[in-house]
């Protein structure tokens, strides 16, 4: 399956009058990884919160795969059609264990489609793509840092989105982590899903991005591959420096 | 939650209530057993600690505080009170105070039927759902919650508490309802009506403490506790928590209406003053002190502060407000968790960590 | 020069106005004396005295008219002499004489002894010290003021010296003037009734539809119809007026107790639930101060209200800077749980209160600044009561705002307010920011107290009653904004009022719920919430 995932289309989002996104557009196909990147207050985390839903544009349409326009529907109802965003803090239920997360992730609705055995297999590949499979059981406030990252991906990934979000990923990771979500982000690369990473670490981008789009000020400022992000004088003036 | 059988604290509890209730059972057949007075405050505290657990329910398993819960324990008693004041009235012939003082010779047209438990009961559920549900549903729905949801509660609850003042309505005015004489056919003050009365309330608190339990290890629990962690994440992940809340929220609503119709019979009055803010802020109170988010805590909490409650009122009721206000500053200071802290009991580990500190987020 | 001329003119004309009065009287004494039509006579020129004769006269006739119906007035040869306690005097000299041998004391008729009575009531009316008793004189009158001369009411208005008296007279003037026999009179009266629309004028003019010359006179009934419209449409002014106004002073209340809870919202996330003690307590430091002044400077006692502003003010304040200091700032991450520790304050307040001054309502004295009012239009009166607490109400708003604007601390609250993190990194003392913007909320919620001391009762549960309208208003107005806390106010405030006289205050506090609940349905986040990225 290939084509287009996600069409933002002239999308306009402001806060007061701040204007947090100004008439952007953007596509996003399917089997691609996409990096936005840019400045702080670029627009990049309001533009995911538009995208799943959290934040109601002023004008604009996002649509979804066919025909889904997505700012008619709710929040829940995004996720259930595919799209699964992990957040920029690390959003987890220190109420529940590691395993209970997943659960949660995997059946994504009121009504539990999977089976008891359906269910546990499920879990079980997750929390060993996240590599959090020997923490099945322990409680979810007292991993580390960077092991809330990795069950939040978990978390929107169990459930096998088509539109994968995450929001800084690596934020606050050791090097090494970070290398261990770089490869973790490129194994879940595939021909029916897109994944778009927001991310500061220019690095990982490159390692992870078959395109970046640049954002500045709400508006695109550059789309393309890293290496002609990195070259392009605009983007290097606003953003990357010199 | 884990399973029920590894919650060696709840299950202590929960055979301390069932020991209690079976000594009230054994009292009804023998004469020298428990006194009346005696398994009357007993019996109370019991309403009370059904009524706190269904405030833990949603304050500390949804993270949803109600400020206005004395409400939907205001509907459970006021409808018992019905039923108790038309069956005496149909049994002895006695007319109401409160019709006397108003001049009435009937009972208004809504008083109809209620001469029936069972349809006193099915208005008791109906009211409280009709009212729970809209609240709720119209809250939840524009998502308003922490404090403003509180604090508007408050206001429901005071709204609620002014109607009921009012004399013309029909449900005893600032007066409120009493002189219960027979309850199904018998008469409500002799010993083994009142240690009956007793017994049936300890047995409904341990079958919600059970229900509660049950409840909150299924998936639906686990839902729950994911919400009142992080709604946004759960919503973002397929969930729709307004149905999930609005379900808890009427669940625990209902739970507190059956409360009021186990408290009333007891105490033999109903009057708006149980609808005054004051009360419902109180169940907030026994909870924390028991422990927010421990189903035993509200338990202990809500019987703990009664029982002084009840000793100092006829001791020293001038200091109970001392009192009280004294141990909500002893909550907040030495047992944030409440006193299940000072119990030291090892209890469930993921919530215990959760419970020291609140989401931040004010409104959402 | 010119103020000896004037006495020596003054001094002349009283001379011959004596001395012309001297025949007058006489000639009374003469006619009381006289037969029926001439004792008729005596009455109705005693009304006139009364109505328009000189003070000396009017204090002269005053004695007569009860002398003769009490039969202590003998007739005589040389004139007649009226009996006392006090011993005998001559009636027209006031000199001590007895009475000649075969004196006759005249007895009046049914008809001359009504006239008598006017006659008495009259002059008391006009002459007596006593307002009891010109009150009394007043109410015998005003039967049959139609038939009396117009100027009497008007002199006796005019001279009248206690204001509801005053208003009494000219109200009986003014029906008198309206069933004057004279058309034009009449016509002119109802000008002049409606002139006042009121529903004491309404109660005058609407009757007169009833009046055989409603329908036979067309400028009668024309002026009739023109001025009961006019006052009706006054009435109607004059009550939405009063309405507006009762909504006003409400709403003045209410800001002041919700601006320092919207403050401190906004800035800590916690609602205080003890705000409504702090108004309590407001109340009883004025209380205090009144009394202080009492003992110390009995002739400043007056103006207690004022001086007692700074007392207030700081003494709230910090009890609310030491609430925050000791309790509070354990709280700020727990939002819900210092929902509770507030309560516990207000509790202890309350019965601290409560066993140090009991239970019943704080007297008050009411300075003369705060007493009456300016009739307006229709039935509403510009009471300087509810006026000193809607200009308190204007002056802490600009002070307020003004310290939210303009000082460093007021942009230290805001900083605090939209991001407590990054104000603290950029060096701002958040943790002093906090006690002092708790200390302003307290302190304003104590000098609302202060307002409330001379239109509400003053006692330990009196913060109980505004606390949730408060709330209210926060819900509405959105943390911790000026603007929509005074928007909030005025709206509750206003649909308060204006519910109440339709379907009675609980629908009033029913109706305004639902309307928030409904509200925040289309603005969850209340009026002027300020808007921004979640998460």
């Amino acid at each position: 399956m290939s084509g287009t995932a996600l069409v933002i289309d002239a999308v306009t989002v402001e806060f007061g009058s701040f204007r947090a996104i100004d008439t952007l557009s953007l596509a996003i196909d399917f089997g691609e990884v996409r990096a936005v990147i840019g400045p702080n207050g670029a627009g990049k985390t309001t533009l995911l919160d538009v995208i799943s839903g959290i934040t109601q544009p002023k004008k604009g349409r996002v649509i979804f795969g066919d025909a889904t326009d997505v700012l008619r529907a709710g929040e829940s109802q995004i996720a259930r059609a595919g799209i699964r965003r992990k957040f920029q803090k690390p959003s987890i239920f220190e109420g529940l264990n590691v395993r209970q997360h997943i659960e949660i992730g995997a059946q994504g609705g009121l009504k539990w489609s999977l089976s008891r055995a359906e269910l546990d297999q499920r879990v079980a590949e997750v929390l060993d793509a996240v590599g959090l499979l020997a923490l099945a059981n322990r409680s979810a406030s007292e991993l580390a840092h960077g092991q809330k990252q990795w069950l939040e991906i978990g978390m929107v990934l169990a459930s096998n989105p088509s539109v994968l979000m995450l929001d800084e990923p690596v934020a606050g990771l050791t090097d090494e982590e970070t290398e261990r979500t770089a490869a973790l982000v490129r194994s879940l690369k595939r021909a029916d899903r897109a994944i778009v990473v927001v991310e500061h670490d220019m690095d990982f981008v490159e390692q992870i991005a078959d395109r970046v789009t640049v954002l500045h000020e709400g508006k695109t400022l550059f789309e393309g591959s890293m290496a002609n992000a990195r070259a392009d004088a605009r983007v290097i003036d606003v953003y990357l420096g010199r | 939650m884990s399973s029920i059988w590894s919650d060696r604290p709840f299950l202590a509890v929960l055979a301390a209530v069932l020991a209690v209730a079976l000594s009230l059972v054994t009292s009804i057949a023998v004469p020298f057993g428990l006194s009346a007075y005696l398994a009357n405050a007993i019996g109370q505290l019991a309403a009370f600690a059904v009524l706190a657990l269904s405030l833990d329910l949603i304050w500390g398993y949804l993270g949803i505080l109600s400020l206005g819960h004395g409400l939907f324990f205001g509907i459970g008693g006021y409808v018992v009170a019905m039923y108790l004041l038309k069956h005496s009235f149909e049994v002895t012939g006695k007319v109401p105070d409160f019709m006397q003082f108003m001049g009435w010779t009937a009972f208004p047209f809504y008083w109809a039927g209620f001469g029936y438990f069972v349809y006193a009961a099915l208005v008791a559920v109906a009211v409280t759902l009709l009212i729970s549900g809209v609240f709720g549903y119209v809250s939840f729905r524009s998502r308003v919650g922490g404090v403003y949801f509180a604090i508007i509660t408050q206001a429901l609850v005071y709204v609620a508490m002014l109607l009921m003042f009012r004399n013309d309505t029909g449900f005893g005015g600032n007066n409120g309802m009493t002189g219960f004489a027979v309850i199904f056919g018998w008469p409500i003050g002799s010993r083994g009506v009142v240690i009956s009365i007793a017994a049936i309330s300890v047995v409904v608190l341990a079958l919600t403490m059970l229900g509660c339990r049950l409840l909150l290890q299924s998936r639906f629990g686990m839902l729950m506790i994911a919400a009142r962690d992080d709604e946004v994440r759960l919503r973002t992940l397929g969930y729709d928590t307004l149905l999930l809340k609005l379900a808890v929220w009427c669940l625990s609503a209902l739970i507190a209406a059956l409360a009021g119709m186990l408290y009333v019979p007891q105490v033999g009055i109903i009057n708006p003053r149980l609808l005054a803010p004051d009360l419902s802020l109180e169940i907030a109170v026994w909870v924390a002190i028991g422990g927010r988010g421990h189903l035993i805590g509200a338990v202990i909490g809500a019987v703990l502060v009664n029982a002084i409650k009840f000793w100092l009122s006829a001791a020293a009721p001038e200091l109970w407000p001392f009192i009280l206000s004294g141990l909500i500053v002893l909550v907040v200071f030495v047992f944030p968790n409440g006193l299940v802290d000072l119990a030291g009991f090892r209890l469930h580990r993921p919530l215990i960590s959760r419970l020291s500190s609140e989401p931040a987020e004010l409104n959402r | 020069m010119i103020r000896s001329l004037a006495l020596v003119l003054w001094v002349l004309v009283v001379a011959w106005c004596s001395t012309a009065h001297a025949m007058e009287r006489a000639d009374l004494i003469g006619k009381v004396c006289g037969d029926a039509a001439a004792m008729g006579e005596a009455g109705r020129a005693m009304i006139d005295i009364a109505a328009e004769g000189s003070p000396d006269d009017r204090a002269w006739a005053a004695l007569i008219p009860r002398s003769v119906m009490d039969r202590k007035l003998s007739c005589d040869a040389t004139g007649a002499v009226i009996a006392s306690a006090d011993g005998s005097v001559d009636a027209l000299t006031r000199a001590a004489r007895s009475a000649a041998d075969g004196s006759r004391s005249p007895l009046l008729s049914l008809k001359n002894r009504a006239m008598f009575e006017t006659a008495d009531a009259a002059l008391a009316l006009r002459s007596s010290p006593d307002p009891a008793r010109r009150a009394a004189a007043l109410r015998t009158l005003e039967r049959q003021a139609s038939n009396l001369p117009e100027q009497l009411f008007e002199a006796a208005g005019r001279d009248e010296s206690n204001p509801g008296l005053k208003a009494q007279i000219s109200a009986v003037a003014q029906g008198a003037a309206l069933n004057s026999p004279d058309m034009d009179k009449r016509i002119a009266a109802i000008g002049r009734v409606a002139s006042s629309p009121d529903r004491r004028a309404l109660a005058l003019v609407g009757p007169l539809t009833n009046d055989p010359a409603y329908g036979a006179n067309t400028d009668f009934r024309r002026a009739v119809d023109a001025a009961s419209a006019a006052i009706r449409r006054g009435i109607t002014i004059g009550d939405m007026l009063a309405t507006l106004y009762n909504g006003l002073s409400f709403a003045s209340i209410l800001f002041m107790a919700a601006i320092g809870l919207a403050v401190i919202f906004g800035l800590m996330g916690v609602i205080n639930l003890a705000q409504g003690e702090f108004i309590m307590l407001g109340g009883y430091i004025t209380w205090l101060v009144q009394e202080a002044l009492r003992l110390i400077a009995p002739g400043l006692l007056q103006w207690y209200l004022i001086i007692a502003i700074p007392a207030v003010f700081l003494v709230t304040a910090a009890i609310g800077i030491v609430l925050e200091a000791i309790l509070l700032r354990h709280l700020y991450r727990r939002p819900l749980m210092s929902l509770l520790a507030t309560w516990a304050v207000s509790l202890f307040l309350i019965n601290l209160v409560r066993v140090t001054f009991g239970t019943q309502n704080l007297q008050f004295v009411t300075p003369f600044y705060v007493t009456g009012g300016v009739p307006v239009i229709g039935d509403f009166i510009f009471t300087w009561n509810r006026m000193f607490a809607i200009a308190f109400a204007v002056v802490t708003l600009g002070l307020t705002w003004g310290l939210m604007r303009l000082t460093p601390l007021g942009l230290n609250i805001r900083a605090v307010t939209q991001n407590r993190t990054m104000a603290g990194c950029i060096g701002i003392a958040v943790r002093r920011v906090d006690m002092l913007a708790f200390g302003l909320g307290s302190g304003l919620a104590g000098l609302a107290g202060l307002a409330l001391a001379p239109i509400y009762s003053v006692n330990p549960q009196m913060g109980q009653n505004f606390v949730i309208d408060s709330f209210m208003v926060v819900v509405l107005g959105g943390v911790g904004t000026i603007a929509g806390t005074i928007v909030a106010a005025l709206g509750i405030g206003q649909i308060n009022v204006l519910i109440e006289p339709l379907w009675g205050a609980v629908a009033a506090k029913v109706i305004v719920l639902l309307m928030i609940i409904g509200f925040l349905q289309w603005r969850p986040e209340g009026l002027f919430a300020i808007k921004g990225r979640r998460k």
